[in-house]
């Protein structure tokens, strides 16, 4: 815009009618600033596990921010998820034959890994508040509900944060507890039996109830640090009712007959999450490691690595690394010996077992001139495998700890076979746009 | 042998949490508002990636407290 310093002085009422044009053609960004924003945030996840399974899952969030801080957060996704999980049980070098609590027979080939079919959709609707309550000190609320054949979720939680010392350190404490309740297709099995007794037919319940402390530091103009820590107990029905244990015996090897797996009815996580967040340039390197433990004996390592590179005004890329290992819960084991008594708890799922997953990823962003969205495409490889039951004692610092149940490792993996199981191999492909209005 | 350096890694974070290496004024935010300097930069592509692994591995966690529950693990 030119000044026409010449130019005789217009009315006042020109010159007000002139202003609220040129505001209006401008899209009115003053007027907007003074009375908030609103965010669209949408993404559909394409994610694909070699013979198993695939899940489509869009996502939409709506954020309205007032210039006040006030903020509304209401977000939708939807998964749909076809194809095949492992029961659990172990290969068999002849045919195997079973059927699951629901009446579903299920016919595996000699040698392949026992799967069980399955299709479900899930529908999860959360909102969350943000009211500030001082200029220092903001309040967060939010609530969600999920829902899926077989299992509903309903939980609330609250976070309070603070900012101290110029806000260059802000301290987040919140809470939150849940009720979930699993009520299988067909009912639910007892525990370590072979799942031909009678079904409860009741819905079983789960609490969670969870707190997290945190703080986050500016350390200089182009470093950022942060510290959290969770702690999470959980109480009720925590088995997988459509897993079984594989029953070995001793003398042959061969697979003989399968129990369904049996877990405590508690369970007490805990994570300590440290991140830094680094300006190199005009690029940004994220990294963050995550040390995490339970009371099922279970305890993991996970190392997260990302750096954005601004291609132009208008585009960046992103590699992203993930690296992540877990030893055993203490009740995990690849199969019991038939015949020999049977211990408290028992599971064959491979995600309560010395699991490693490597993730490679790529995200691309970019704006399409003429619009206010961003478009984010992120393509990613993931790997998960089993370490062999020999490499992981080899790894175990001493002898196994007795987990709270009063299992050691050593005691459940007596009598399980050692088995080579295949790696999983995972694709997934995220594309999400946002956009301000 | 990884708990000790898990707890020395974890001594040394506070430390920097605590110290700090200088001080940063309000004026001098300019990189640190970048949307891309967020502790979570996207968090719709955080929350994707929790579920995926939230039903893939034994943990779960470490971001945020609570969150949508789910049949998946």
């Amino acid at each position: 815009m030119r000044l026409q310093l010449n130019e005789p002085a217009a009315p006042i009422k020109s010159r007000l009618r002139a202003a609220v044009c040129v505001l209006l053609a401008t899209g009115l960004p003053g007027v907007a600033r003074a009375e908030g924003s609103t965010q669209l945030d949408s993404s559909v996840l394409l994610y694909g596990e070699r013979d198993r399974a695939d899940v489509v899952e869009p996502t939409v969030r709506v954020t309205r921010t007032r210039a006040n801080g006030q903020s509304i957060s209401v977000g939708l996704v939807y998964d749909v998820i076809t194809g095949a999980s492992p029961t659990g049980a172990l290969p068999s070098g002849q045919v195997q034959t079973t059927t699951s609590a629901s009446g579903q027979v299920t016919t595996v080939p000699a040698g392949a890994i026992p799967t069980t079919t399955f299709q479900d959709k899930r529908y999860a609707l959360d909102g969350e508040v943000r009211l500030p309550l001082t200029s220092l000190l903001a309040s967060t609320f939010a609530a969600h509900y999920s829902s899926e054949k077989d299992y509903s979720s309903l939980g609330a939680s609250t976070k309070l944060s603070y900012d101290l010392d110029q806000r260059r350190i802000t301290v987040t404490a919140g809470a939150a507890f849940d009720r979930d309740d699993v009520f299988p297709v067909g009912g639910t099995p007892l525990g370590l039996t072979d799942g031909s007794g009678a079904l409860d037919s009741d819905s079983q319940p789960k609490h969670i109830a969870s707190g997290l402390l945190g703080v986050a530091r500016v350390v200089s103009r182009r470093w950022l640090l942060s510290l959290t820590g969770t702690r999470a107990r959980e109480d009720g029905y925590l088995t997988e009712p459509y897993k079984v244990v594989s029953t070995v015996d001793a003398t042959s090897g061969e697979t003989v007959g399968q129990l369904t797996e049996n877990r405590p009815d508690e369970r007490t996580r805990n994570s300590v999450l440290a991140g830094s967040v680094t300006a190199i340039g005009a690029d940004v390197l994220h990294v963050s490691y995550r040390y995490y433990w339970d009371d099922w004996s279970l305890e993991s390592h996970t190392a997260d690595l990302m750096y954005r590179h601004d291609v132009s005004d208008h585009s960046w890329i992103q590699p992203h690394l993930r690296w992540y290992a877990q030893n055993p819960a203490s009740f995990y084991t690849t199969g019991l010996a038939a015949g020999a008594p049977l211990p408290a708890f028992a599971s064959s799922d491979y995600r309560l077992g010395p699991l490693r997953t490597m993730t490679v990823g790529m995200s691309f962003g970019f704006r399409v001139a003429a619009s206010a969205g961003e478009w984010t495409i992120r393509p990613e490889y993931i790997r998960q495998s089993l370490a062999s039951s020999r490499a992981h004692e080899e790894e175990e610092d001493g002898p196994p700890e007795p987990g709270d149940d009063g299992l050691t490792q050593s005691a459940v993996a007596a009598s399980a076979p050692a088995v080579e199981l295949p790696p999983l191999d995972i694709l997934s492909l995220v594309v999400a746009y946002s956009r301000h209005f | 042998m990884i708990r000790k350096s898990v707890i020395l890694a974890g001594a040394l974070l506070i430390g920097a949490l605590a110290a700090g290496c200088g001080t940063v004024k309000p004026w001098q935010r300019d990189l640190l508002a970048r949307p891309q300097m967020q502790i979570v930069p996207s968090p719709a592509l955080k929350a994707v990636d929790e579920h995926v692994y939230f039903s893939k591995e034994g943990s779960m966690g470490g971001h945020d407290v609570g969150g949508g529950g789910c049949g998946c693990n």
